[in-house]
């Protein structure tokens, strides 16, 4: 019956309609005052206690409680238990789908009144053995959100009357989509919370990898060279690197890798790498010494798959002279520095590193001429793609690099404007780093 | 859907890969190599014959199950990669790290007896 029906008759019949639209009235205000403790709190816990307080006391019961599907074991687990033996139920009260009349609630979707407990076979008596309590009747609604089912309300023993009402089914229908409502939204709000403290974490990460990453190139003050670096990781931290050593005046050491994976693990590896790196290069100036050391330190820690492919470079300042080396890392790009043409510099070098101990690289020695640029990536330049799923690939870069150039910073910046455009609109699948050095002669 | 199945041959097990092998799918082969090297398997030939794609989290549990057996001193050989597969392996130059056949004879002939 309609509330404008209950109205109109409470006008002309007496007392016993008349207390019913009390009831009513008393019964629609404790939902509006549901409604606002719902969004007073976000807190789990607390907001279905609220809820369950407010739901036992207007529906006139000795006890209820909120249980919850446990996702991860399919089970019922009892999430709030008020009455007299509310907090031993709490802790005692687990329950497969199927079983006893919270599970075969959860199980069916539907609820359920059981008026009398000793002649209905759903009921479970172990708990109430366990606690001493006595349920004489139960009404149990399913929670459900998105037509998924959550979890199961229950309220027990009517504190008047052997049994619950269709009327009381209904009215605690309502109070169980509320408490749906409420979990959902405190759900919602705790992995929300939750996403904020992973973003944080991440954040936190990336500036502590990119302090690793050299704060400025090296400026050399008689214009002998010129270095220009940029690497804008894919996720907030990627496993690109690149760094610089300068032995001293006359010798300059480039280095640049890429960390297999990204994230968390990729930015650890890349870290303990660099500083790894340092110290060695302290140790020898000979890049391919250099490689054969840091591999075996790499393979001697290696875990969960992880290495590292890197280009690296000892150039003689006065000379020209480059002692190069890789291991497993894309070629480097040799651009004329009069705008006569570029070329991939190929070389031998060797497989990656932390993968196989003991492995060899071999050196080229390319001789630099006056105003020639070495330009050095990563593999997220090549295989950025566009809309069509084409990648931008090597013939890309050296067709993008042929031309005349004024300065590293130019190219490093021109590099990467180009490869934005290229992949307008796409998400960045990997992190993009270009270095460019650039040598002269004498003054 | 992937499928990662195992068996005898010879004095090695051959890890038969079917499907593509990707950021969701690596794991459960992942879970069959790492299965094997706890073991201490001495020969694993992983059969890349019925993998069409692989990825780079895919190349991470192959390299992640070679430096594995290199703690024992076991082996881990792959055969039968199709061009695509054998190309993310030259790009990377994992083709220097791993020894790479073209079928499982050749590859057995290759584990001492």
């Amino acid at each position: 019956m309609s509330m404008r029906s209950k109205i109109s008759s409470a006008a002309g019949n007496g007392d016993a309609d008349y207390a019913q639209l009390q009831s009513r009235v008393q019964s629609l205000s404790s939902l509006i005052e549901v409604s606002m403790i719902i969004s007073s709190t976000l807190k789990l816990d607390e907001v279905i206690n609220l809820v369950m307080e407010k739901a036992q006391t207007v529906m006139r019961a000795e006890a209820s409680s909120v249980m919850l599907i446990n996702e991860e074991t399919g089970m019922l687990e009892c999430e709030v238990a008020l009455g007299e033996k509310g907090s031993e139920a709490k802790e005692k009260i687990t329950l497969a789908l199927g079983e006893g009349v919270a599970g075969w609630c959860a199980q069916k979707g539907e609820p359920v009144i059981v008026p009398d407990t000793r002649t209905d076979p759903r009921f479970a008596k172990k708990f109430d053995e366990e606690t001493g309590f006595q349920t004489r009747s139960i009404l149990a609604v399913p929670l459900i959100v998105k037509d998924r089912i959550i979890g199961v309300a229950e309220v027990i023993n009517p504190i008047e009357g052997q049994s619950f009402t269709d009327d009381d089914l209904n009215l605690f229908m309502t109070f169980g989509r509320q408490v749906a409502l409420a979990i959902e939204n405190a759900r919602m709000h705790e992995s929300i919370v939750e996403k904020q403290r992973i973003e944080q974490q991440l954040e936190a990460a990336r500036t502590i990898q990119e302090s690793f990453l050299p704060q400025q190139c090296p400026v050399c003050p008689n214009n002998r060279f010129q270095i220009a670096a940029k690497s804008i990781p894919a996720t907030a931290i990627g496993g690109d690197f690149y760094d610089f050593f300068e032995f001293d005046e006359d010798t300059l050491g480039v280095l640049m890798g890429d960390v297999a994976g990204k994230g968390i693990p990729a930015a650890l590896y890349m870290a303990r790498l660099v500083s790894d790196f340092r110290q060695q290069a302290q140790v020898t100036r000979d890049p391919e010494k250099t490689l054969v050391t840091i591999n075996d330190l790499l393979v001697e820690r290696g875990r969960r798959g992880m290495f590292v492919t890197l280009q690296y470079a000892v150039l003689d300042i006065p000379s020209g002279c480059l002692k190069m080396t890789t291991a497993g890392h894309l070629p480097v790009v040799r651009v004329r520095g009069d705008g006569g043409g570029c070329e991939m510099l190929t070389s031998e070098g060797g497989a990656p590193l932390g993968v196989l101990p003991n492995l060899h690289f071999s050196t080229d020695i390319i001789t630099m001429e006056p105003g020639d640029y070495l330009v050095y990536f990563t593999d997220g330049i090549i295989e950025a793609k566009n809309k069509k799923g084409e990648q931008y690939s090597f013939e890309r870069v050296t067709s993008f690099l042929d031309k005349k150039w004024r300065r590293a910073e130019e190219i490093v910046d021109g590099l990467i404007r180009d490869i934005d455009r290229f992949s307008r609109d796409t998400a960045q699948h990997d992190d993009i780093t270009v270095v460019a050095l650039q040598w002269n002669k004498p003054a | 859907m992937l499928e990662v199945s195992t068996h005898p041959v010879g004095n090695a097990v051959v890890v038969k890969i079917t499907g593509d092998v990707d950021l969701y799918s690596s794991p459960e082969v992942r879970k069959t190599i790492i299965g094997l090297t706890k073991n201490k398997e001495k020969n694993i030939l992983i059969d890349l014959s019925q993998v069409a794609y692989m990825d780079s989290s895919g190349v991470a549990t192959l390299v992640e199950g070679l430096q594995q057996v290199g703690r024992y001193k076991g082996t881990l050989k792959l055969f039968g990669l199709d061009a695509a597969v054998r190309e993310v392996f030259e790009l990377s130059r994992l083709d220097k790290v791993f020894e790479i056949y073209t079928t499982e004879a050749e590859a057995l002939e290759t584990i001492a007896k």
